[in-house]
C-alpha cells in the first residue's frame, strides 16, 4: 500500500514554545490511526501544524511524495481535509450547500461548480445515508446527522489524507460508535490515510488500526492494533494513562484504571 | 440516522417559499417605483408616466420631472437600500454577528469624516462634499484593514475592535470640524448630510455613483461562494482552501465600494443595512447567498417607501434617516423578543 502521508522531525508549538518535537510517522493508504495523550500532550497541535493551521517549527509534512510543509491553503486543501472538533453553526445553509464546499480547493476563486460536481456531492450524501436531506436545513439536523454531512463534505474535498481533531466530541454514545464507524469504513472503502485525535481509548482501540501514543510533546509508541495482544497494548498504554486493564469481546475493547491506580482528588 | 427520502415535498416547498417571497418583493419593488414616480410636489399620473415612456403628448414640465427628477432619485433609492441590504447581510454573514452593519468597520463614520471636511475646510460644493465622503469611507476602511495587518491577528474580533477604534477617531475629528464649523451653516450642512436625504438627486450624479455601485455589487456577488466560506470559523474555512486574509479584504473591499458609492451622494442612513437581513431570513428561514439578494431588494424598497414618505408627511423633507430609524428599532426589538424566546 501506497504511502498517502509522512511527517519527517516534524516539531510545532505557539510563538517560540515547542509543545510537540521532533515527531517521525508515516501513513499508509487505507490506515485509520489514532492520536491519543492526556490533555496537554500536544495531540491538536500536532494536528493543527499538519493542517497548516499553525507553522511548523521544524521538520516537513509530506503528502503523496510532495513536501506541503509551506503551502498555501487552496494548494493544500487538495491534499488534506480537515474534520474539525465542533464545526461552524451553519444554520439556515441547505445540507448540499454545506457538501458543496468541499469543493473549494477544486474551484478557482470565481468558479462555481459543475452538474457533475454537484452530483458528485450528492452521491457523497447518499453514501453518508443522507442522501434524502439535500435541501433540508443543515441546522435542524441532528449532532450526528451534521457529522455525517461533514463527512460528506470530506468525501467531496477528496483529499487523500483525513485529519480529525476529537470528531465525536459533541455526539451521543451512539453516534459516537455510528460517526467513528463509518469515517473507518470510509477511510478503507475510498484508500485515504487518517489520522484521528481521541480522548476516549476504548473508541481507538475499537476503530482504529493503529494507535500512535504522545506523551509530553513526544511521541512514545506506534502500535499496529493487529499485530498486538491484550498485554501488549496495555502494556503501552499504561506509558501514558498509568496502570490500565483492558478487556477484549467480539473486536469491542473496555480500557480501565486497575482499582489500585485509580487518581484521588 | 438514514434520512427517509421525502425530499421532493421538501424541495418543493423551499422553492415555493423562495418564489413567492421573491415574487412579492418584485411586485413591491414595482409598486413602490411607481408610488415614487408619481409622488411629489409636481405629482405625475401613471397615463402621464406612459405618454413620457412610449412618446405620447406631455407637457416639457412633466417630462422634466420625471426624467430628471423622478427616476435618478427613485433609482437611487433603490440602489442605495440594494446596497445596504447586501453589504449589510455580507456583514453579518462574516462578522458572524447579527448586529454587523456597513459602519461595523467605520465605513459611515468614514464617509461622515470626509462629508465634514468638504463642508468646513473647502466649503462644500455637491460634487466635492461627495467625492470627499466617499475617499474618507474608503479610507477608514482600508486604515481599520491596515491595522488589522499591523496587529498580525487576522481574527474578525481585531477587525471589530479596529473599527471600534476607526469610529472613534474619526467621531473625534467630526467634533473638531463642528467646533470650528460656522454654525448657521456648516454645522448645519454636517448635521443635514448625517441624517441622509435623496432630495438634489439628479441624473448626472447618478451616472457617477452607478458604475462605482456596479463594480462592488459585482465583486460582492462574483465572490459569493467565498462569502458563504468566510461565514464558517477561520480554522474550518482555511482548511476548506479559503485563503482567507485575502479573500476577506476583497469581500469587504466590494461591500464597502458598494456602500460608499451611494452613501456619499445620500448621506448616511440608518438602520437599512441591519434591518434588511434580518428580514429576508425571516421569511425565508434560510441563510445563504440567495437570500443575501432577497434582503437587497427588501432594502431597496425600504428606500423607496421610505423616500415617498420622506418628501409627502411634511411640507418640507424630512430626513430619510429620521424614517428608516422610526421603521427599524420596532423591527429590532421584534428581533431581541425572538431570539430570547430562542425562535432566532
Amino acid at each position: 500500500m501506497r504511502e498517502l502521508l509522512r511527517l519527517d522531525g516534524l516539531s510545532a508549538g505557539y510563538g517560540k514554545a515547542r509543545v510537540v518535537g521532533d515527531v517521525s510517522f508515516s501513513i499508509r493508504e487505507g490506515e485509520y490511526c489514532a492520536l491519543l495523550g492526556l490533555n496537554g500532550s500536544g495531540k491538536t497541535t500536532l494536528l493543527k501544524t499538519i493542517c497548516g493551521l499553525l507553522p511548523a517549527q521544524g521538520g516537513r509534512c509530506v503528502v503523496e511524495g510532495v513536501d506541503c510543509t509551506s503551502f498555501h491553503e487552496h494548494k493544500r486543501a487538495r491534499r488534506l481535509a480537515y474534520i474539525p472538533q465542533r464545526h461552524s453553526a451553519m444554520d439556515g445553509l441547505s445540507v448540499l450547500d454545506v457538501v458543496l464546499m468541499g469543493l473549494n480547493p477544486h474551484l478557482g476563486l470565481l468558479e462555481n461548480p459543475s452538474k457533475a460536481q454537484r452530483q458528485a456531492c450528492r452521491d457523497a450524501l447518499a453514501k453518508m445515508g443522507l442522501g434524502g436531506a439535500a435541501h433540508r436545513d443543515f441546522g435542524r439536523l441532528s449532532g450526528g446527522q451534521q457529522q455525517m454531512v461533514i463527512l460528506a463534505r470530506t468525501l467531496a474535498q477528496d483529499a487523500p489524507v483525513m485529519l480529525m481533531d476529537e470528531p465525536d466530541s459533541a455526539l451521543d454514545f451512539l453516534n459516537k460508535h455510528l460517526v467513528l464507524k463509518n469515517i473507518r469504513d470510509l477511510i478503507h472503502a475510498e484508500g485515504k490515510a487518517g489520522l484521528v485525535t481521541l480522548h476516549n481509548p476504548n473508541f481507538a482501540l475499537t476503530y482504529c488500526d493503529r494507535l500512535l501514543l504522545l506523551k509530553e510533546g513526544t511521541l512514545v509508541a506506534d502500535v499496529q492494533m493487529r499485530d498486538s495482544s491484550v498485554q501488549g497494548l496495555e502494556k503501552a498504554l499504561s506509558d501514558i494513562y498509568g496502570d490500565v486493564v483492558i478487556l477484549e469481546r467480539d473486536g469491542q475493547y473496555m480500557v480501565g484504571l486497575r482499582p489500585a491506580r485509580c487518581p484521588t482528588s | 440516522m438514514p434520512v427517509a427520502p421525502s425530499e421532493p415535498d421538501a424541495v418543493r416547498a423551499v422553492r415555493r417559499r423562495f418564489a413567492w417571497c421573491f415574487a412579492a418583493v418584485g411586485a413591491l419593488a414595482a409598486l413602490a417605483f411607481l408610488f415614487s414616480f408619481c409622488i411629489g410636489k409636481y405629482p405625475l399620473t401613471v397615463e402621464e408616466i406612459g405618454a413620457i415612456l412610449f412618446g405620447g403628448e406631455v407637457g416639457q414640465l412633466k417630462r422634466d420631472v420625471f426624467l430628471n427628477l423622478r427616476v435618478p432619485r427613485a433609482v437611487m433609492s433603490f440602489l442605495t437600500g440594494v446596497g445596504l441590504g447586501l453589504a449589510g447581510s455580507v456583514y453579518q454573514i462574516i462578522f458572524k454577528n447579527p448586529l454587523a452593519a456597513p459602519d461595523i468597520i467605520g465605513v459611515s463614520s468614514g464617509a461622515n469624516l470626509g462629508a465634514a471636511v468638504a463642508v468646513v475646510v473647502f466649503g462644500g460644493s455637491t460634487m466635492l462634499l461627495a467625492s470627499s465622503a466617499f475617499v474618507g469611507g474608503l479610507l477608514v476602511t482600508f486604515m481599520v484593514i491596515a491595522l488589522v495587518r499591523m496587529t498580525d491577528r487576522n481574527s474578525m474580533a481585531t477587525y471589530i475592535l479596529a473599527g471600534v477604534v476607526m469610529k472613534a477617531v474619526s467621531e473625534s475629528f467630526i467634533m473638531m470640524l463642528k467646533f470650528f464649523a460656522d454654525p448657521e451653516k456648516e454645522l448645519a450642512a454636517i448635521e443635514y448630510w448625517s441624517m441622509g436625504s435623496f432630495s438634489n438627486m439628479t441624473a448626472s450624479k447618478l451616472a457617477v455613483v452607478f458604475p462605482l455601485f456596479a463594480v462592488g455589487l459585482a465583486g460582492v456577488v462574483l465572490l459569493r461562494r467565498q462569502v458563504t466560506l468566510l461565514g464558517l470559523q477561520e480554522d474550518e474555512s482555511r482548511m476548506l482552501g479559503v485563503r482567507v486574509r485575502g479573500v476577506r479584504i476583497g469581500v469587504l473591499a466590494f461591500s464597502t465600494l458598494m456602500v460608499t458609492s451611494t452613501v456619499c451622494v445620500t448621506g448616511l442612513i440608518a438602520f437599512v443595512g441591519l434591518i434588511a437581513p434580518h428580514i429576508a431570513r425571516l421569511l425565508l428561514k434560510r441563510n445563504s447567498f440567495p437570500v443575501c439578494v432577497f434582503a437587497s431588494l427588501v432594502g431597496g424598497v425600504i428606500l423607496l417607501v421610505a423616500d415617498v414618505f420622506a418628501r409627502t408627511i411634511y411640507s418640507a423633507e424630512v430626513p430619510i434617516s429620521i424614517l428608516t430609524t422610526l421603521v427599524g428599532v420596532p423591527f429590532l426589538l421584534y428581533f431581541i423578543m425572538r431570539r430570547q424566546g430562542g425562535d432566532a
